[in-house]
Order: C-alpha cells, then structure tokens, then sequence
C-alpha cells in the first residue's frame, strides 16, 4: 500500500501529473477492460450496468469509467452517495448527467433488484487508500453486493478488502482491474479476469519500484493478466 | 500514429519521430502526444520554440522532460534523422498570415521536408476554413472531434478522426455526424 501510495506521489509531485490526467486514463482502462470481457452483445438483454460510486478517488475513477462505457454503447446508471465538493468530482458528476447517464438517489434494497435491472456491476468504492472500518452507507451498500449474482468488476482493490490481505468473507468480483500495478490483495482475487489498466507509468518509474508489469499489446491502454 | 505508421514499418533503425510544437493549445496536444508516443516505444523527440506559460501546459512539459524525451534548441537534418513529424504548430484557432517567429520558420522547413507529416487537427498554416496552397502537403491529418472545414482540401494518404468524447447531444446540436468508433478505439480512419 505504501509503494503504491509513493508511486502517486511521485507521478504528481516529480512529475507534474495531474488527478485529473491520470483518472482519466484510469477510467478509461476500466470501462475498455470491461468492454473487453462483457461487450455489449455478451447481455441478455440491454447491456445496463450498475456504477457505485465511493467517497474518493476510486469513486471518480468510477464515474470516468461510467461515462466511457456510455460511449462505448452501454447503459450505464450510477449511485454516488457521498459526493466531495471538489471541482474535479463536481465536474466528472456534470459530465454524466449532461451524457443522459441517471444517478440513483437510493441504494437498491435487494440483491435481486440488481440481478433484474443490470447486467454488471461496477465497484469504485473503495481503493488503495483505504483504511480501517466502513463507514454508512457503504456497510449496506457492500453486503447487498456480497449477495448479488451478476458479475462485478472492482476498480483497483474490490472494495472492503484489506489492501494487502484481502478479505475471505467479503465481496468476491468476476473482475478485477488493477491500476498502475497490482496490489498484494491481487494475490486473494479469484475472479475470471484480472486486467492491468493506467498505463501511464513512464519507464524510469516502473524501474525505480522495479514494478516488472509485462508489456501492454501495441497502442491497448489495458492488458489482461 | 501507431496506425498509420506501425512499429515494424518505420524505415530507421529506431523508431524516432519529431514533434514540432507550437505556442497555444495544438501545441499543447503535441505534447500529450510525444509522452503517449514513448509509452507506445516510439522514440520522440520535441521541438517547442516558444512555450506557453499556461500551468497546464508547463506540466505537459514537465512530464515530457521527466520521461527522457529530448528537448530541441534548434531542428536540422530531418530526414536523416526520423521517420515521421508530427505537426502540432498551429490548429484552427490560429490566424492566417505571414510572420509569426518562429511558426513561420519551422512551417517553411516543414514544407521541404521528405518524410511524412502527421498533422494535428488542421495542417499548420492552413486557413481552418479554406485551405491553403503553397502551405504544408501532410501525409496523414487526424481530425480532433470532427473534421474541420479544411479538411476537404486534404490531399494526404490517410485521414483520422480522434478524440472520442463528444456527447451525443453536442453532435447532434452542431450536426457533426462523426463516423462510427470500432470497439472501445479512440480512433477511426475515414
């Protein structure tokens, strides 16, 4: 978790990134990884997915995630229950509702209402910052989402899980996208498809940290591990 | 770039590439380009005589710096010494007209070159709405958003729309009819 948090540090303060910058491309390796294992024609019927949102950065990384999907075709709907009042989340918000993308004001009180209404659901609760115990409504949120059939596909770390131990008894994704590298809880994923996205790291970095990513195809900003 | 000029194509030895960079925003993008070029292995190198003091753009910079990718004081040789430019000079929201240091230089070195130009949203120099003869001959243009009108006069090998973020109302409101997107790519080639 540490090394993951220096690697941030240094992409902003070294090297004059910014969250922006790198959560745009964030997202957008999330929703290309997902387009990849659950395209479109792979639902049973409209290919609608459910977008949770968190309280940080893995929530904005979801809502540039929601916002390619519906470019790429799909039906996303997002629920952002706690929102930052920080231009960067405030304008990611504008963007997909400007983009028709509906923003749920109440979390789905069942399980099954998820199984009926989405094909997939999108976990950008919680990253690698995270720490300690979880706050409402997220408690909620995460055990109606243990109890769902659907795929989930988690940004970064599946929400809940200790960062480096992960979490027996917790939420269990078909998905996982690790961003910049995996982080030691990758090692407890036991999902169909784990993709690496953010592919921004330059070379001297992934040397520095001696990360040892394989190499992405060509111009894909995703590669699947 | 990638599509138009792949890896294993590139005459050279090592896959260099220039990227002239202009003073305002088309400039900008040439630099966002330059750090994606070397993530894709592609060697860049930047020529960028007068730079913005926007922030946003300082950063650009910065993070193009710290990723080895060459600055230029002066350009020479280039044919000899890459396999493509990128032509990131001027976009639509320049003015026509002569003058201009140092645009005005590198364009006329530009216009003699032999290897292909990759031209950034309009070829440098070229009136936005009517073309220009006499002006840069690119190879490829790659379109940001939506063509613009000058677009027509394009005479090059191949010609790219990029830039995949058009909502659907804004192109329906100004018309643009973009072409499809294959897939989750960021490009299409008209």
């Amino acid at each position: 978790q540490e090394e993951a948090q220096a690697i941030d540090q240094e992409l902003f303060t070294e090297y004059k990134f910014s969250v922006d910058q790198l959560m745009e491309l964030a997202g957008l390796s999330c929703a290309t990884a997902i387009a990849k294992a659950y395209p479109p024609s792979s639902f049973t019927s409209q290919p609608s997915v459910l977008v949770v949102c968190g309280p940080g950065n893995n929530g904005g990384d979801g809502l540039v995630c929601a916002r390619h999907l519906k470019m790429f075709g799909y039906q996303p709907t997002v629920h952002y229950p706690k929102r930052p009042s920080k231009p960067l989340f405030e304008g990611l918000t504008t963007q997909c509702e400007k983009m028709g993308i509906p923003f749920l004001p109440e979390f789905p009180t069942e399980a099954a209402f998820i199984d009926e209404l989405y094909g997939l659901v999108v976990d950008a609760i919680f990253g690698f910052s995270f720490k300690g115990a979880v706050r409402e409504p997220f408690g909620s949120i995460l055990s109606t989402l243990e109890r769902v059939t659907v795929p989930i596909a988690s940004i970064d770390i599946p929400s809940g899980w200790d960062v480096e131990k992960g979490k027996a008894d917790g939420l269990q994704p078909d998905m996982l996208i690790s961003l910049t590298a995996p982080k030691k809880a990758a090692m407890h994923f036991a999902g169909r498809y784990h993709f690496l996205g953010g592919r921004f790291v330059p070379p001297a970095l992934q040397e520095k940290y001696a990360l040892n990513l394989p190499p992405y195809p060509d111009t894909d900003c995703v590669l699947q591990l | 770039l990638p599509q138009a000029f792949p890896l294993p194509s590139l005459p050279r030895k090592a896959p260099t590439v220039l990227v002239v960079c202009g003073p305002a925003q088309n400039g900008a993008i040439g630099l966002v380009c330059a750090r994606h070029l070397r993530i894709f292995d592609y060697e860049p190198t930047i020529f960028y005589p007068k730079r913005s003091p926007d922030p946003l753009y300082r950063d650009f910079t910065t993070q193009c710096e710290k990723m080895d990718i060459p600055f230029l004081s002066y350009v020479q040789l280039i044919n000899d010494a890459y396999n493509a430019v990128v032509d990131a000079v001027l976009g639509a929201e320049a003015e026509v007209g002569e003058g201009r240091e140092p645009c005005a230089a590198i364009l006329a070195t530009l216009k003699h070159i032999r290897i292909p130009i990759v031209s950034l949203d309009v070829p440098s120099g070229w009136d936005a709405e009517s073309g220009s003869s006499g002006g840069i001959s690119p190879d490829v243009l790659v379109s940001l958003a939506a063509p613009k009108e000058c677009a027509r006069r394009f005479l090059g090998r191949q010609h790219f729309v990029a830039g995949r973020f058009l909502p659907y109302d804004v192109q329906k409101k100004f018309e643009l009819n973009p072409p499809e997107y294959p897939g989750t790519e960021c490009v299409v080639a008209l």
